[in-house]
């Protein structure tokens, strides 16, 4: 715990920096796994914490896994379960990146801008390096960002008869939003 | 000596009735949802402020006695923010650690309904806490939520 605060700490270093890191605690991440054979894996999580620092383009997320909501109990219970997240023992899934392509955004002018984000997305204690694109939208003083990337779950050790039997998406569709402060 | 035909009867019967009882119950796991929180029993009620405490204090005894319960929080607003097209309410302590909820479809109104310095009574399902590496401060969310007052 103390080793990723540092690493944290360190990714934001700096009081001029800080100064340029925007954080909201309201970051929505929707998670669609469903198939042809079942529409309920679906869940949104509406209260994710994210940074984005201006100046270096660091960008991070943390989200309670409990906070993903489910329309049936059956597949929330599911999802929280040993065999899929194990969300007692994994309580949170983290992205830790950097946009890649920061010369291209202009944090200071009106617009929308392609970005192009790397960097390490862990779920149930599984860490993996992850690239998508989204945009970042500029609009005065408010800065808001969008992504949508699908993820193997095997690759985050999660398997199962739903996800053979393809009930479950062997590559579900993380779409992220986000409004920053 | 086989089986008497009565037998066979109760039995194809058995499991016409087992076969249709399971059926039913799958269905039903299938196709239920969950209720509206407003209607729901909370099985604690307690301020922000206190919850914040205990979070604080030791969040893995708080998760188990918190996460996945219908908990009704009350305190003042301190944020209202936008969550994609709709918002969440927060309340915070002076240390910045804060409790927050997500409301649930048919109460968004009521999200949109209150100000920030409101002093308001919020139900809905705690989702659990946890210390955030970002904020360096304990954060408890509430998903499903709906206005108590």
């Amino acid at each position: 715990m103390k080793k990723t605060t540092l690493i944290v700490a360190l990714f934001f270093a700096g009081a001029s920096a800080f100064a340029q890191k925007k954080t909201t605690t309201s970051g929505t991440i929707n998670f669609d796994a469903t198939t042809s054979l079942d529409a309920l894996p679906k869940a949104e999580n509406k209260t994710v914490v994210a940074a984005l620092d201006t100046k270096t383009g660091g960008i991070a997320f943390e989200a309670i896994i409990k906070s993903f909501s489910f329309a049936n109990p059956m597949m929330q219970g599911h999802f929280n379960s040993v065999n899929w997240v194990d969300s007692d023992k994994f309580p949170t899934a983290t992205f830790k990146g950097k946009i890649t392509n920061l010369a291209s955004v202009d944090f200071s002018k009106d617009g929308i801008y392609a970005a192009e984000v790397s960097g390490d997305l862990t779920i149930h204690g599984i860490t993996k390096p992850i690239t998508t694109k989204g945009s970042i939208i500029v609009t005065g003083k408010a800065i808001a960002a969008k992504a949508a990337f699908t993820i193997k779950v095997e690759d985050y050790g999660i398997t199962g008869k739903a996800i053979e039997a393809g009930k479950v998406n062997k590559e579900p569709k993380i779409t992220v939003a986000v409004n920053f402060l | 000596m086989g089986i008497s035909k009565s037998k066979i009867k109760n039995i194809i019967i058995a499991g016409i009735i087992i076969a249709v009882g399971t059926g039913a119950i799958i269905w039903y796991q299938y196709t239920e949802k969950f209720g509206d929180t407003g209607k729901e029993k909370s099985e604690y009620t307690i301020s922000a402020i206190n919850i914040i405490k205990e979070f604080k204090k030791n969040d893995t005894i708080a998760n188990k006695k918190y996460a996945e319960k219908i908990v009704t929080v009350r305190g003042f607003v301190t944020a209202i923010e936008l969550a994609d097209t709709t918002v969440n309410i927060k309340m915070a302590d002076n240390t910045g650690s804060y409790v927050i909820f997500a409301f649930q479809q048919q109460h968004l109104a009521e999200a949109k309904s209150i100000k920030q310095g409101d002093n308001v009574s919020v139900k809905g399902s705690c989702s659990g806490g946890a210390y955030s590496e970002i904020l360096e401060t304990e954060f408890v969310t509430f998903k499903r939520c709906a206005l108590n007052n």
